[in-house]
């Protein structure tokens, strides 16, 4: 806008068109109106003269003008359905492809793609694409941004964000006629109208390049930290990490057993502290038979043998004394064979779990040991020994050191040992007056 | 479009004998099904009333919630300073308004327990405070005895009365004197009058429905149910202002813009209630406790899977997706379709949360007593087991729920000096 073009409008005359100075071509004609009721009204008369081409503009939106503009529904509704539903679809691709399809990874043997579990995700895809949707598909419509628009060189039209509502009639309207337009719109209780010229530079009548600029470096900026992890992914490098938080990665404090020159004795472990209590197995754990499953072994080495540290240790075969293996350890065990090792062995103990079935189902060949195959070792190794193999794990069963407590452990035992004596029961295990009620 | 903002000069706005035409066809209907459950109840294989009593405990949740949910729109209409609904607030008081009569109907299941009737609620039975077989429900026998249940019974209709009676009283005061000032006090009013509601809803909803199932919770279920009441409300609220404007009363006040609007109440409380009930399940499912999933497993499986399904489909997904759509809600009868739609289907909501409970019994086995059916996680006696005393009650209690919306319909069917009139009648949805 020229400096020419900076005097008041305020207090001009409705009947004396007043022209910008004639810098381009005639744009059109902006009417300013007093209330919005008068602007609907306005827009009425406009469209019933036949005028296409005219927008009104308000501080806010006015009831009613749409229809008084003879403006068709707009189709946003049915687009922002269309985004919530492509939405909610990716969405439950993504979850499927990562979880179900490109890495299953089985967990306690639930299944890998599970509609509830993929809701929640779901739910805020849709909505992002949703309002994606809404807002994008708000400026696309209304065809903005136009910081470039004609109307934007009339002083008075600053006004229509505040408290000014105007009406806009464009030349290139068919029934457009400066005279008689004019006419109409004064007519229609215009308190003021303007002449819009268009600039006369053909670089300010289309969208300035910076605005061109700003969208193509944001875009290209956004996409370099996904040019990284491409390249990583696809080339070698014998350069050490690169430390992003290095105050993570290298943390001021000291490891058990390092050099530490403050001390006399120059080490960062300060050994026992007053009033605590040591995990030293030797003193917190020194039951063996109950925490390890483990006795002194009294046979003598033989002749020749190396010479051990310590004393010689071999598994218990009974239970420690602080366990009484009566029908409520049974019954303890039971209820916890059932919630931690039925996954895989199986209620009866042969290894028919659900993990291993589902392992078989996907073509794997994993199996669970059978607990209770008289074949097998399991039936004849020490009570400290499976002990420790709940306790530790064995090939590829993990230890349960830190779910199941000592307790529960030898309540296990005492429960394997059940099962496995009755899985290989005889008729000789039946008392004498039951025998007849077996088939 | 209505552009107008004063009252027409030949709207019809008297109530006249409409509410008491009303209150007789309730009167009718409640007379003829109750009659007909109280016989069909009597005769039930099951004996003690016992299925008769559970369908009275889903029919009068459902006539109470719906009380309810106009209730709390009239509440969030002051609150918020709302303008749409004062054309239909008369209705919406009408209806909060029945509440009286609905605590009074309540008494028939409330009496029994106080006189010791063992059937109805689990923890009303003497079995209850056996700490071998329930010693994970026997710390809420604290809260769930018949006694401090028909107290808190009582407190819950007075305080949903006084709520419902206070609002309706000083609305028709401003009819005489068209004292702006009231609108205000009773705006100031809303905020507490908010809280209490959310308080007594949720802890209703605990006392008469969760409370079925008494070793299960479920914190959201309050809320969820007020999600549901507010669809059945709504619906309600569209069918009986339809139902006056046949009369030829209201027609040129509420427009199809008002409509718009308890359309657009009844899309979001039909989301609403399936992202809380979602909410409630997943939270139970993901945790995998016994003690929570048990309520589920009697609703996800067996016969009562089907009814799970036909919730989230009838109740959620086919009236989600069509009132999206702004025709839907504008059309008459194509609301008064979803209208009766979604009443049926709330009812059958509150169907889904009671009836699976109904199977429990305790029996004895091996010398030892225990209890079988949902309540234990046994499923031997799973199956949905309709019966046509459910409907029936129902019914009735539609029709006792008639009679007290058709009492209060007198005098002006309008706030005819409410200040916010003239922005009402001329609502409009942009």
């Amino acid at each position: 806008m020229s400096n020419a073009d900076k005097h008041d409008h305020h207090d001009h005359d409705a009947d004396e068109p007043q022209a910008l100075p004639a810098d381009g071509d005639l744009h059109g004609l902006l009417a300013e109106y007093d209330t919005p009721g008068e602007l609907v009204e306005a827009a009425r008369k406009v469209r019933d003269a036949g005028f296409t081409e005219f927008d009104c503009y308000s501080p806010f939106p006015v009831h009613g003008i749409d229809e008084a503009m003879g403006i068709k529904r707009t189709i946003l509704p049915v687009l922002i359905f269309g985004g919530g539903f492509t939405g909610l679809i990716l969405g439950l691709l993504l979850q499927w492809w990562t979880n179900a399809f490109n890495w299953p990874w089985n967990i306690s043997g639930k299944p890998t793609w599970s509609i509830p579990a993929n809701i929640p995700i779901g739910f805020e895809t849709t909505i992002l694409l949703s309002v994606f949707t809404t807002f994008f598909g708000m400026w696309t419509l209304n065809k903005l941004p136009q910081v470039w628009h004609p109307l934007f060189r009339n002083e008075r039209f600053n006004r229509v964000t505040d408290d000014g509502f105007f009406l806009g009639i464009e030349a290139k309207d068919r029934r457009f006629d400066a005279e008689t337009t004019t006419k109409l719109l004064s007519d229609a209780g215009a308190i003021g109208i303007d002449k819009i010229h268009l600039d006369p530079d053909p670089a300010k009548k289309v969208m300035p390049k910076w605005i061109f600029a700003v969208i193509a470096a944001t875009t290209a900026l956004a996409l370099i930290p996904f040019a990284i992890a491409a390249k990583a992914r696809n080339s070698k490098s014998s350069e050490p990490h690169i430390h992003i938080f290095a105050d993570m990665d290298f943390q001021p404090k000291y490891k058990s057993d390092v050099a530490m020159d403050e001390f006399a004795d120059s080490r960062a472990n300060r050994g026992n502290i007053e009033g605590t209590v040591s995990r030293n197995p030797a003193s917190l754990k020194a039951d063996e038979a109950f925490y390890y499953g483990l006795e002194d072994d009294p046979t003598p080495a033989p002749e020749g043998a190396p010479v051990a540290t310590g004393p010689a240790k071999r598994w218990i075969t009974g239970f420690p004394k602080a366990v009484d293996a009566d029908q409520r350890l049974m019954d303890r065990g039971k209820q916890r064979f059932e919630i931690y090792c039925t996954p895989c062995h199986g209620y009866d103990g042969r290894g028919a779990g659900t993990v291993p079935n589902r392992v078989a189902q996907g073509g794997g060949l994993w199996q669970a040991q059978n607990l209770v195959d008289p074949g097998k070792k399991l039936i004849t190794i020490p009570n400290g020994q499976l002990f420790n193999t709940i306790s530790n794990g064995a090939a590829t069963m993990p230890g349960y050191a830190g779910q199941i407590p000592h307790r529960d452990r030898w309540a296990i035992v005492l429960y394997v040992r059940a099962l496995q004596r009755a899985q290989n029961a005889s008729l000789d295990d039946v008392p004498a007056d039951q025998k007849g009620s077996i088939r | 479009m209505s552009h107008e903002n004063t009252l027409h000069p030949d709207e019809k706005y008297k109530a006249g004998k409409l509410g008491s035409s009303l209150a007789k066809a309730g009167a009718g209907i409640a007379v003829v099904f109750l009659g007909i459950s109280l016989i069909l109840g009597s005769m039930h294989p099951d004996g003690h009333m016992r299925r008769f009593l559970y369908s009275f405990v889903i029919g009068w949740s459902y006539i109470f919630s719906i009380s309810i949910g106009m209730l709390w729109l009239i509440i969030l209409h002051y609150l918020v300073r709302g303008r749409w609904v004062t054309v239909v607030r008369r209705i919406c008081e009408a209806m909060a308004g029945a509440f009286p009569l609905i605590f009074v109907a309540g008494l028939v299941f409330v009496i029994p327990l106080l006189a010791g009737y063992q059937d109805l609620y689990y923890w009303a039975h003497p079995d209850a405070a056996n700490p071998e077989l329930n010693h994970t429900m026997i710390h809420k026998l604290v809260w769930l005895n018949p006694q401090f249940f028909a107290v808190r019974y009582v407190i819950y209709g007075v305080g949903f009365s006084g709520l419902a009676s206070y609002f309706r009283k000083w609305s028709r005061a401003q009819d005489a004197s068209g004292d702006p000032a009231i609108s205000e006090k009773l705006r100031i009013a809303s905020a507490p009058a908010m809280i209490l509601f959310s308080v007594l809803t949720c802890a209703a909803a605990f006392d008469i429905l969760m409370s079925m199932a008494p070793k299960w919770y479920s914190t959201i279920y309050g809320v969820n149910f007020w999600g549901s009441a507010c669809v059945g409300a709504f619906s309600a609220l569209a069918l009986i202002t339809i139902g006056i404007q046949r009369t030829g009363r209201l027609t040129r006040s509420i427009t199809p813009e008002h409509y718009h609007d308890i359309g657009k109440w009844m899309f979001s409380f039909t989301f609403f209630w399936a992202y809380t009930g979602f909410s409630q399940f997943m939270l139970q499912w993901y945790g995998n406790m016994p003690e929570e999933t048990v309520w589920y497993k009697y609703r996800l499986f067996g016969e009562w899977q089907w009814v799970s399904i036909a919730m989230l489909i009838g109740f959620w997904a086919f009236p989600f997706v069509f009132l999206l759509s702004r025709w839907t809600k504008r059309i008459v009868p194509s609301l008064v379709f979803f209208a009766v739609w979604q009443l049926v289907f709330h009812w059958l909501d509150l169907y889904w949360n009671v009836m699976p409970q109904y199977d429990w019994q305790t029996v004895f086995h091996e010398g030892q007593k225990i209890v079988i059916g949902p309540l234990s996680g046994n499923t031997a006696m799973h199956h949905v087991g309709f019966s046509p005393i459910d409907v029936t009650v129902w019914l009735g209690l539609i029709g006792v729920f008639l009679v007290g919306v058709g009492r209060n319909l007198t005098g002006n069917l309008i706030p005819v000096k409410d200040p916010t009139l003239g922005l009402s009648l001329s609502h409009e949805n942009v």
